[in-house]
């Protein structure tokens, strides 16, 4: 290794550091004031980060060039998230938010993003998840670690039977069903009995290892780690699975074909692409995506109650996937944290939440239908 | 039979837009469920600000009610028309995925604006009683004055909706870019302001189901609107997207099986909204067109 790129590597890693500051001193801030000067710096660099080509080649060349240290480093300093946020509990709540909703945005991505089917039902994925785990955890005291694998799968299979009815249709058709079942679910919760009804579930377990309860402090190298901190590694570990099934399903032949698919329907079809099976394949990994992070939720807070999962959360969650740029999947997840960090940022509108959700996919949709990361078009090497 | 009726006539209403719109730009307009809730609450302001102004107790309510209910649809007609120019007009050469976003988004920020605006907004507001809480028996049924009114302004609205289409020429204006817009243009057709009367005709009716809505309930709160959209458009596409007249069939069909299943189902009545909504999906796998809907085949 010679001083070069040791310099390199160094240069590296200070850019990495001075953003997660800059990060750090943002979820800090608690001055409206302050917020939005963070923000504008923020707009300031991105700004000068498109129209500045020659820096933005040279850092893009870099990070491609030591992609390796650069995801080290990156996960090293997430890890590190709970230590510096260990005082105060509630930036640390948000940053878990923010992975369940990044979860669900990739799942809902396949789908939106990659196969152009517009999905209102995420929430009910979401809430099948979360009421499958939580019904079996408190009534059949199954642990949380089975809970996750059932409650993704019943929410598969309910992804499923929306897929059906799903693949006759298309359009707005499509999107009167998956609105219609998300009522649906949304209304059985309520009125059935036996799922607690408008009051819901309380006293949902939390998971444990090795008999070390997620609702205990983590006591690691003489610092007291609140309880959140437990979910925060878990969620990590989630997004980080999802974001490598997401990538590795975007790259392989099945991203292909949704966008194949997404591109031109029957032009699809013509090439021999099997649309409903792959469309199928679509609804039912955005469901599991759900559920898992349903079953998440639910053990985390430990209570759920219909209003968790109503309709809104849905559109929220299709409101990340087009910020973040459809298709992108890092894009995704970045619109999932923006989106959930802002509005906790901006808690003295908190009432403004929702009217600036719809206002911000409206003129994102006028001005940057791509989202603010567009997905580039796959580059194939030439075969030699 | 009377409640079914009832609902079928605020669906029908409902529809109508849903129908001119998708007929006129092949759009369909999710937030007009809550255009239509909207003018349930401006009938409301406008209440308030009569009674402010004291001309409530001067005048006898058989003049000020149609008055206000006029107010409001002409009102809520020009903020239908707003919506059309500013959310969905910029998407007319767009994928249709954007549009249909776009208007989810667009009844978000409506039902927001509406719950901010109003003092205690996410709480029920209490509906004016604008009509007569009246009954009389004949031949041994019951009825009520009330609602045999909301039964008497539906069946004039879409009468006359009817008489407007086919016979005036904005209606035959209305009819030809529904067909095919682009030749409507080409025989001097002006599609903007076209599009611009349906949302009118479409958003004023909907007022009129918003205040029906409100006047049957006494009560009307701010996100209404969604399942009222949810509804319209199912009653829509059972009866056929784009036909004015499956309007009518879809609202009454969906307004008779809530019916029937809050009667005939034992503890069916929390789960109206569950049936409705498995008869659309039926219809939606056997006859996507709806009853009346021409069958429609892919172009490539």
């Amino acid at each position: 290794m010679d001083k070069k790129s040791i310099i390199k590597a160094l240069f590296l890693v200070a850019i990495e550091i001075a953003f997660f500051i800059l990060f750090v001193a943002f979820m800090l801030t608690h001055h409206t004031g302050k917020t939005v000067a963070f923000l504008l710096l923020f707009i300031f660099l991105g700004i000068l980060f498109k129209n500045w080509e020659k820096a933005r080649l040279a850092l893009v060349g870099l990070f491609e060039e030591m992609k390796i240290l650069a995801a080290v480093v990156f996960i090293l300093m997430l890890l590190a998230v709970p230590f510096v946020f260990q005082s105060s509990p509630y930036l640390i709540h948000i940053c878990v938010m923010a992975g369940l909703y990044a979860v669900l945005a990739l799942g809902l991505n396949f789908q939106l993003g990659s196969t152009n089917v517009v999905n209102f039902a995420t929430a009910a994925s979401y809430g099948i998840g979360a009421y499958t785990s939580a019904l079996l955890a408190v009534h059949y005291h199954l642990s949380f670690w089975p809970g996750i694998v059932i409650g993704g799968s019943v929410a598969s299979l309910f992804g499923l039977l929306l897929g059906i009815p799903c693949m006759k249709t298309k359009d707005y058709y499509l999107s009167l069903v998956t609105i219609a079942f998300g009522l649906i679910v949304y209304i059985l919760l309520i009125n059935f009995s036996w799922t607690g009804g408008p009051n819901g579930i309380p006293n949902i377990p939390p998971p444990s290892i090795l008999g070390h309860s997620f609702r205990e402090p983590i006591n690691l190298f003489g610092y007291n780690l609140p309880f959140q901190s437990n979910y925060f590694y878990l969620i990590f570990i989630f997004v980080i699975g999802a974001l490598f099934v997401a990538y590795r399903l975007h790259h392989s032949r099945v991203g292909l074909t949704w966008n194949a698919i997404r591109e031109d329907e029957i032009a699809a079809r013509c090439q021999g692409i099997d649309v409903t099976w792959y469309k199928i394949l679509a609804f039912c990994i955005d469901a599991f995506f759900g559920g898992v992070a349903g079953t998440v939720y639910a053990h985390y807070i430990g209570f759920i109650s219909p209003e968790n999962f109503a309709f809104i959360v849905s559109v929220v969650v299709v409101t990340m996937v087009i910020l973040g740029g459809m298709d992108n999947v890092f894009g995704v997840v970045i619109g999932a944290i923006l989106l959930t960090v802002l509005p906790e940022k901006f808690r003295a509108f908190e009432d403004l939440r929702l009217l600036i959700y719809g206002i911000i996919v409206v003129t994102m949709l006028m001005f940057r239908p791509q989202g603010l990361f567009p997905q580039k078009l796959r580059v194939y090497k030439r075969l030699k | 039979m009377m409640n079914g009726l009832l609902l079928g006539c605020t669906y029908t209403l409902i529809a109508i837009g849903f129908n001119l719109f998708f007929g006129a730009l092949n759009v369909v307009h999710f937030s007009h469920g809550d255009v239509c809730i909207l003018g349930a609450f401006v009938i409301l302001i406008l209440y308030s600000l009569a009674k402010f102004l004291g001309l409530l107790t001067t005048i006898s309510p058989i003049v000020y009610v149609p008055v206000l209910i006029l107010l409001a649809m002409t009102v809520t007609g020009f903020l239908g028309v707003f919506f059309e120019r500013t959310v969905i007009k910029p998407f007319r050469y767009a994928p249709l995925l954007m549009v249909l976003v776009a208007t989810v988004a667009l009844g978000i920020v409506i039902r927001e604006a509406v719950r901010l605006s109003f003092p205690h907004g996410s709480n029920p507001q209490i509906f004016p009683r604008v009509l007569p809480q009246k009954s009389f028996t004949l031949g041994g049924v019951l009825f009520r004055v009330d609602n045999l009114i909301i039964f008497g302004i539906t069946l004039f609205l879409i009468s006359s909706m009817f008489l407007f289409i086919k016979r005036t020429r904005m209606g035959a204006a209305i009819r030809a870019v529904s067909q095919d817009g682009e030749a409507a243009m080409m025989m001097g057709i002006n599609m903007d302001r076209t599009v611009a009367a349906t949302f009118l005709l479409g958003s004023a009716v909907g007022a009129v189901a918003g205040i029906l809505i409100g006047a049957y309930n006494n009560i009307i709160r701010f996100d209404m609107g969604l399942m009222g959209g949810v509804k319209g458009f199912s009653a829509a596409v059972v009866g056929g997207l784009g036909n004015v007249y499956g309007a009518i069939i879809g609202g009454l069909i969906l307004g008779f099986v809530e019916t029937f299943a809050a009667a005939f189902i034992p503890g069916g009545t929390p789960y109206t909204d569950v049936f409705a909504f498995l008869v659309v999906i039926f219809f939606l796998i056997f006859r996507p067109s709806g009853i009346l809907g021409e069958k429609v085949y892919e172009k490539v």
